[in-house]
């Protein structure tokens, strides 16, 4: 898929030849991934204690470390849109990292997965927006001088509809750039320069993560606060 | 490093994140302009006039979402009154 270079060989491939089928490569990992958070929820609601061990302790110290987050940035209504974010932020999370083990690709390096994604980002804060403030949501839109409210409508549409846009290509661009750099690393000297990248690349993922569930963030900030 | 409730640490992990968002924000909103542009010409035939103007309306846009980020970033940077005006409006808008 990246130009010239020789493709991996990646288990949904063997899939998709032991039982006949052709479906895309984003789509069984994507399914993974479902299947990791799924397993993990229902793992951990089954024994939840009062003093937390193991994998409730690692879930617990991220979701509850993100919602201080989200707390002290929207304040106590951030409570309400957290699930959403978090949701997001764990799946995407998840899908990263699988790039990251041989043999399977990551969900994210399609522009598909992402554009749903941020398709669904869009649509969740002009909903929140909506719901809460009513037809007075168009305020966001106009700007603080009534004078210049149809040029400020115009220029804030434009600038909504980027958000969608810039979202999915920031993801999809980083880790597809990411991917390709292990792949062309492979080819020129296998494993040992490989490894090193494992590294820095982990960081870039959780980033790239965090950067995604921080926009969300901000931008339903400021479709909950006041228009200025 | 995943635990963004440490002050340090998600001081840092912020800061990356910031840094890696802005400019696209920039490239993507000239691209929406220069397309509602195109396909507003298209559908009222006006063209390229709407072109023109969205293009440059897309640009404009791009640059005030750099500059309203830098402003962001600039107030956190200067004692964090961001969160601290924000949920005294969030409860007067209540």
């Amino acid at each position: 898929m990246a130009g010239g270079l020789p493709e991996p060989l990646t288990f949904s491939e063997i899939i998709n030849h032991a039982i006949g089928v052709h479906m895309p490569v984003h789509v069984y990992y994507m399914w993974l991934a479902m299947i990791i958070l799924f397993t993990c929820g229902l793992m951990l609601r089954g024994r939840l204690q009062m003093v937390p061990g193991g994998l409730q302790n690692v879930f617990e110290a991220v979701i509850g470390g993100l919602e201080d987050f989200t707390v002290k940035n929207i304040g106590e209504e951030g409570r309400r849109v957290y699930p959403f974010m978090c949701t997001l932020f764990l799946f995407i999370l998840v899908m990263n990292y699988i790039g990251l083990v041989p043999g399977c690709d990551a969900a994210t390096a399609n522009i598909n997965t992402n554009a749903a994604m941020a398709m669904c980002v869009f649509l969740y804060y002009n909903y929140q927006g909506i719901k809460k403030w009513g037809f007075g949501y168009i305020k966001h839109f106009m700007g603080p001088m009534p004078a210049l409210a149809p040029f400020m409508m115009i220029i804030e549409t434009v600038s909504h509809l980027a958000r969608p846009l810039s979202l999915t290509l920031r993801l999809f661009g980083n880790i597809r750039g990411e991917e390709i750099v292990l792949v062309l690393l492979f080819v020129l000297a296998p494993v040992l320069s490989t490894l090193p990248m494992y590294f820095l690349f982990i960081l870039a993922k959780t980033i790239q993560a965090f950067i995604f569930f921080m926009l969300t963030m901000i931008y339903l900030k400021g479709s909950l606060e006041h228009a200025h | 490093m995943f635990i963004p409730s440490k002050d340090k640490s998600s001081g840092a992990l912020e800061l990356l994140s910031t840094a890696g968002t802005i400019g696209l924000q920039l490239v993507t909103a000239t691209f929406i302009g220069l397309a509602m542009g195109y396909f507003l010409d298209k559908w009222l035939g006006t063209s390229p006039w709407l072109l023109i103007i969205f293009l440059i309306l897309g640009i404009v846009a791009g640059f005030r979402d750099v500059f309203l980020e830098a402003k962001r970033i600039q107030r956190k940077d200067e004692g964090g009154t961001d969160d601290g005006d924000s949920s005294g409006q969030s409860g007067s808008g209540n």
